[in-house]
């Protein structure tokens, strides 16, 4: 038998297909992912859904076994976007990581993004500019009753003045998952303002079906 | 315009699939009655790598992804999603099978896919003994953490996929219509609680479905049975007459190099040719339980 699927190494797009899962998304949103998040409780099968548990482990974790599965998640990720993208994307994109939302200080901040984006083409220029930041420590959005909406997002970051230089053909905002959209269409809005016409496209290392549990939710 | 719309990023788009392209380019080849899964699963095996929309114009393709969408839409399904060999997810168990299908549709849990899945499945008119040999064996398989995979159809199909919702197990519904119709009709209020709670998986194409005479549209009950067998480990055949469309799929099974579980009963019934000659090319004849479970993959959830 043929061994099982393994974490998709080519990017889909965010179509009318399932644009909608996505409801903070505009049709002009240009948005990419890799493989779709579709755990439940008791549900979680798929080479993805593993990825995605692997690669969000909190840092309060570090001193578990289980933490080698967290390097290990991000080489599998930075493989996968390799495959997924060319040399082209390479020279034109400025990879923009979404901030983590605990501040550098803070013990649990956690830059897996910039982690993901260094392990691509290692050795080789990469345009990787944490651009956008979040100075203060927000609650991670499972841990809150009520999601964020953009507006509360952007008001929480702040653009590092000193990567505004240079000007990038390309803006791909880079997050691990999009649910609702609402980290991705609040950092396109500051981008926007940052450069307005440069383009800007969003990658996700998955999307999560709406009615999908969180991950944190299968580790407690 | 927006700044995106201006992005002229052809070279990194081709590098992207879009599914609802995909779609209706794979409806867009179906329609012409000369195509089968034979000739298409061919066609993309000359062309390695390619996908339907490689072959169909984005005008085209579009134009049948309306069609599907609008015909989905008349049947009250508001979500669905498709698996496309060449992009993520896409089970690469189905090609295993002799003439791998290139797109499929689908409602509910896509994760159910990945999970241990055996087969239960046999004739449309079973026996009492029958529905009662189903009904222990899928309790059995789901004591054991499997998914019972089948077809939807009236029969055992049926009490399979009954019996591992009511035990609290996991079922998917490999059916030979578009999600769209459902055959037979008594299994409407089945289908949809497969759909919303489990997995529901359809090969068959919208149009070419809808244009076609009902008897052509019958080739598509047996075509789904291999795909059934590609996406599970086993297949566990209950009760079949000798012209059986299940056997389709006990043939499908042995060629994929899937286990093929035969009841015991099967083999005791003079009047049946069929178990005998399964076993000749390893098949295995089932007296209890046992004699799945030491044939299958062990628990690793």
């Amino acid at each position: 038998m043929t061994s099982a699927s393994i974490f998709p190494r080519r990017l889909t797009k965010i179509d009318d297909l399932t644009r909608s899962d996505h409801s903070y998304l505009a049709t002009a949103d240009a948005c990419y992912f890799l493989g779709e998040y579709t755990a439940r409780k008791g549900y979680a099968f798929s080479p993805t859904n593993h990825l995605i548990f692997n690669l969000k482990k909190g840092m309060e974790r570090r001193d578990r076994p289980e933490w080698r599965y967290k390097g290990v998640a991000i080489q599998t990720v930075a493989d996968a976007l390799r495959s997924a993208l060319n040399d082209k994307a390479r020279q034109n994109f400025a990879f923009v990581p979404v901030p983590p939302s605990k501040a550098k200080a803070d013990p649990l901040y956690d830059d897996r993004l910039a982690q993901v984006l260094r392990a691509i083409w290692p050795g080789q220029e990469t345009d990787i500019r944490e651009l956008v930041v979040q100075p203060t420590s927000t609650p991670a959005v499972h841990d809150r009753d009520d999601r964020p909406t953009p507006g509360e997002l952007e008001a929480l970051y702040v653009v590092d003045q000193s990567l505004v230089q240079p000007k990038p053909k390309v803006f791909a905002v880079v997050d691990d998952m999009i649910t609702t959209g609402a980290h991705y269409v609040a950092i396109r809005n500051i981008l926007r303002r940052v450069h307005p016409d440069i383009p800007i496209m969003g990658i996700f290392i998955a999307r999560r079906v709406p009615e999908a549990v969180d991950v944190e939710d299968f580790e407690t | 315009m927006a700044p995106e719309l201006a992005l002229d990023n052809r070279d990194f788009e081709s590098l992207a699939v879009s599914p609802l392209r995909e779609l209706g380019a794979y409806e867009a080849m179906w329609d012409n009655p000369g195509v089968t899964f034979k000739t298409l699963s061919e066609k993309f095996a000359a062309h390695r790598g390619a996908l339907p929309s490689d072959f169909v114009t984005t005008a085209k393709a579009e134009e049948y992804a309306d069609f599907v969408r609008e015909r989905f839409r008349a049947a009250h399904i508001d979500r669905f999603g498709v698996r496309v060999n060449g992009a993520g997810e896409y089970p690469e168990k189905l090609r295993d099978a002799a003439h791998p299908v290139e797109l499929i549709y689908y409602q509910g849990w896509w994760d159910l896919v990945e999970s241990r899945c055996v087969a239960v499945v046999g004739s449309r008119k079973p026996s009492d003994e029958g529905i009662g040999r189903t009904r222990r064996v899928v309790r059995e398989l789901v004591k054991d953490g499997f998914t019972i995979v089948s077809g939807l159809a009236a029969g055992v199909d049926t009490a399979a996929h009954e019996t591992a919702i009511e035990t609290g197990g996991r079922t998917v519904a490999v059916i030979g219509t578009p999600l769209s119709h459902v055959y037979p009709r008594t299994n409407t209020d089945l289908q949809r609680k497969i759909a919303r709670d489990f997995l529901l998986i359809s090969q068959v194409p919208v149009k070419r479905y809808e244009n076609q005479d009902y008897r052509m549209n019958r080739l598509f009950f047996p075509e789904r049975n291999v795909t059934m067998s590609a996406l599970t480990e086993a297949t566990v055949i209950v009760e079949a007459s000798e012209t059986s469309g299940t056997l389709i799929q006990a043939r499908a099974a042995l060629q994929q190099g899937r286990k093929l579980f035969i009841l015991d009963s099967c083999f005791r019934d003079a009047r049946l040719t069929w178990p005998h000659r399964c076993a000749e090319k390893g098949a295995i004849r089932v007296v209890d339980y046992d004699d799945i479970r030491q044939h299958l993959s062990q628990t690793t959830h």
